[in-house]
C-alpha cells in the first residue's frame, strides 16, 4: 500500500485553495477528513502548513518575487504552491532542515511530471535558504499601504481602509491581534445546565476555560479537539458564539413573551439566544435565503431544544407585507466585509476590495429598509455587523435615522459596565486587538 | 538483499489466489528481506507477495509506528467500525481512491519464525493489514474504491 506524503495533501489542498477559490477552512477540513488514517504529527502539519501558507501569502509572495525571474503570479499554479510551501517552511519551520525542505518541493515537483522546471524551484529556494535575511521588505517610506500589505499579509485595499478609518497604532492592533491564537467563544444554555457547573465540568476534562470579557454566560474555552467532541455538545448545553453576537442580542433588550425577527440569521446563533430570552411565550421567526442555510439553523435548535423558534427560508431583499408592523424586536445582523474577523478567515483580507465593500453597504441598506417596516411603533431594531468599516457601519446608521422613523437609542442598559462609555450614543464598533473581542458594531434603534 | 521488479496492475499475477506458506525456508526468508527493501524504496507502507510475483501468502507492512510487521498467512478474525479515505498501491502508481476499511481489525498469522502471533490494528495499521490481505486473494483496492480513482498529479 502507498501512503501519501503529507507535502502532497498540503500542495493539493494549496492547489483547490489557489484554483478553485475556495475557503481555506472548508479546503482544509475536506483534505483533513479523507485522510484520517494519517498520523497526528502529519496531520497536524497539514493543518498548520495550509493554515500558515494562506495566511501569509502576501508576504511570501513577496519573497519569492526578489529571488524569482519568473514573478509569482506568472508561475503555473502548481510551481507557485511549491514555492510557497518551501518559503514558508524556511521563514516559519525551524524545526526542517532547510536541505529536507528543498529536496522535498523538488521531489513534488518531479512527482507531479514537471521535471523541466526542477531547477528552476531548487534555484529559487536555495537561493532564498543562503540569503534569507537579505530580503528588502518595503519601508514605510515606500507608503504604509504597501509596508502593512507586506508586513502582515494583507491586501493593500485593506490596509488602505483601515488606514483611511483609524490611526496608525489602532491599525497596527487590529493587525498584531490576527496572529494571536484566541480561544473559542461559547455560550452557555442556561436552560440546561448553570454556567459555573458546565464550567467545572470542563475544566475537569482538562479544557482550560475562562469568563467571558463581557457577556456572564460566555466562556472562553482553549485545549480542546473538535468541538462535537466536547461533553455536552450534543447535549444541548452550548453553542459556539462570540461574544460580540451575544452583545448584538443583548443590545435588543428583548423581553419575556415578545415577538422577534432575525432576518439573515444562520447559523442561528442569536436566534437561539433571542429564543432563550423570549421564553416559551415568545417566539422567534428565523429566517436565511438558502435551505442549506436554515437547514444549519434547524440543527442548531433542535440540540439546543428551543421550541419557540420558526424558521423559514426567505430573501431578506424582498419586503415582506405580512409582517408589517408586527415585531417587537428585529435583528438585522447583516452580511458585511467581515474586516472584523479576518485573522479567523484568511480569505476575507486577500478578497475584500473598495468596490465589494460599497456593494454589501447598498444591499444593507436594501435590507435596513425592508426591515424597519416590520418594526411596531415603540419597537427596536438592532443593526449590527461583524466589519469595522465606516462605510458599512456609521455611515448606514447615519443614513438610517435621516431616512426612517427611527431614533438611535443608548445601549448602556444593555452592555457591561466595561463598555458604558462607548455605548451611550446609541452604536458602538469593537476593535479586535483593542477590545476583548472580535471586531463588531452593534447598533439600536428605537422607532417612534 | 536486493529489491524486487513491482508488479503493475493488468499483470494477471495481481488477480490469483496465494498459496498458504508452510515452513519457513531459505528462500522465503530473503524473499521477506527483499519484500521489506521494495517497500522501502518505493516509499510504501505495506507489500504483498503477489506484487513482486511470488504467489505465497506474505505480507510486509510498516506503517512508521517503529513496528515493522512480516505477516504469514495472515487472517483477519475481527473487524470493526469504519474509516473512508484515500489510498493508494504501489502496483498502481501514481493513482488515488477513496475506500472504506474497518476501523479496528484483529488479525491472526505466523511470524517469521513460524509461531502464531495476534496483531490488533487501529486506523492505518488496519487500513494496511486490509488492503495487503486483500492482494493475496487477487482483489486490489480499485476494485473497492468508491468513486473510482483518479491522479495523483
Amino acid at each position: 500500500m502507498m501512503q501519501k506524503n503529507p507535502r502532497e495533501i498540503i500542495l493539493d489542498t494549496l492547489l483547490d485553495i489557489d484554483r478553485h477559490n475556495i475557503y481555506s477552512n472548508t479546503a482544509l477540513h475536506t483534505a483533513l477528513s479523507s485522510n484520517q488514517f494519517m498520523s497526528k504529527q502529519d496531520r497536524s502539519l497539514i493543518s498548520r502548513m495550509t493554515e500558515g501558507v494562506t495566511e501569509q501569502r502576501i508576504r511570501l509572495d513577496y519573497i519569492i518575487n526578489q529571488f524569482s525571474k519568473t514573478k509569482v503570479h506568472k508561475c503555473k499554479p502548481l510551481i507557485r504552491c511549491v514555492l510557497r510551501m518551501g518559503v514558508y517552511e524556511i521563514y516559519y519551520m525551524d524545526s526542517i532542515p532547510q536541505e529536507a525542505t528543498c529536496n522535498e518541493c523538488v521531489k513534488l515537483v518531479s512527482k507531479r511530471g514537471l521535471n523541466g522546471l526542477k531547477g528552476f524551484v531548487n534555484g529559487v529556494l536555495r537561493t532564498i535558504c543562503r540569503r534569507k535575511d537579505d530580503v528588502h521588505f518595503p519601508e514605510r517610506s515606500d507608503g504604509l499601504e504597501k509596508y502593512y500589505s507586506v508586513k502582515y499579509s494583507i491586501s493593500e485595499a485593506v490596509a488602505d481602509v483601515l488606514l483611511h478609518t483609524y490611526d496608525e497604532e489602532t491599525v497596527v492592533s487590529i493587525l498584531e491581534s490576527g496572529y494571536e491564537k484566541r480561544g473559542t467563544s461559547i455560550r452557555v444554555n442556561t436552560n440546561r445546565i448553570s454556567v459555573e457547573a458546565y464550567k467545572k465540568q470542563l475544566e475537569n476534562i482538562g479544557i482550560r476555560v475562562k469568563n467571558g470579557a463581557y457577556n456572564d454566560t460566555s466562556l472562553i474555552i482553549e485545549n480542546y479537539d473538535y468541538v462535537r467532541k466536547i461533553p455536552g455538545f450534543f447535549d444541548g448545553f452550548f453553542a459556539v458564539q462570540d461574544e460580540s453576537s451575544c452583545l448584538a442580542v443583548k443590545a435588543a433588550g428583548i423581553k419575556e413573551g415578545q415577538t422577534v425577527l432575525d432576518v439573515c440569521a444562520a447559523p442561528g446563533g442569536k436566534t437561539m439566544y433571542a429564543a432563550e430570552l423570549t421564553g416559551e411565550s415568545g417566539i422567534v421567526l428565523s429566517r436565511d435565503i438558502s435551505d442549506e442555510k436554515t437547514e444549519l439553523i434547524e440543527e442548531n435548535a433542535e440540540r439546543m431544544g428551543y421550541h419557540n423558534i420558526k424558521i423559514m427560508v426567505y430573501d431578506a431583499l424582498k419586503p415582506d407585507e405580512d409582517l408589517t408592523e408586527k415585531m417587537d424586536v428585529v435583528l438585522c445582523d447583516l452580511p458585511c466585509s467581515g474586516l472584523g474577523i479576518m485573522g479567523r478567515k484568511n480569505d476575507i483580507k486577500y478578497n475584500v476590495t473598495k468596490e465589494k465593500i460599497a456593494e454589501l453597504a447598498a444591499m444593507q441598506r436594501h435590507i435596513l429598509e425592508n426591515a424597519s417596516g416590520y418594526v411596531k411603533p415603540g419597537g427596536v431594531l438592532v443593526y449590527s455587523t461583524c466589519t469595522i468599516t465606516r462605510q458599512e457601519n456609521e455611515d448606514n446608521v447615519k443614513w438610517f435615522t435621516d431616512n426612517h422613523h427611527f431614533v438611535l437609542d443608548s445601549l448602556v442598559p444593555y452592555m457591561p459596565e466595561v463598555l458604558h462609555n462607548k455605548a451611550e450614543k446609541g452604536y458602538m464598533t469593537l476593535l479586535q486587538g483593542v477590545d476583548s473581542s472580535d471586531g463588531f458594531f452593534i447598533a439600536r434603534f428605537v422607532r417612534r | 538483499m536486493a529489491t524486487r521488479n513491482i508488479r503493475l496492475d493488468g499483470d494477471s499475477v495481481l488477480r490469483k489466489i496465494c498459496k498458504p506458506v508452510k515452513e519457513m525456508s531459505y528462500r522465503t526468508s530473503v524473499l521477506i528481506d527483499d519484500m521489506f527493501e521494495t517497500m522501502y524504496a518505493a516509499n510504501g507502507v505495506g507489500l504483498a507477495a503477489p506484487q513482486v510475483g511470488i504467489l505465497k501468502r506474505i505480507v510486509v507492512i510498516d506503517v512508521g509506528d517503529g513496528n515493522p510487521l512480516a505477516l504469514i498467512n495472515p487472517e483477519i478474525t475481527f473487524q470493526e467500525g469504519e474509516q473512508t479515505g484515500d489510498e493508494g498501491c504501489l502496483s498502481l502508481p501514481g493513482l488515488v481512491g477513496q475506500v472504506t476499511r474497518p476501523m479496528h481489525v484483529v488479525c491472526k498469522a505466523l511470524n517469521r519464525e513460524m509461531e502464531e502471533i495476534t496483531v490488533e490494528a487501529e486506523g492505518l495499521l488496519a487500513r494496511a493489514i486490509c488492503h495487503e490481505t486483500d492482494h493475496l486473494d487477487g482483489i486490489l483496492y480499485k476494485d473497492k474504491a468508491e468513486d473510482g480513482l483518479y491522479e495523483v498529479e
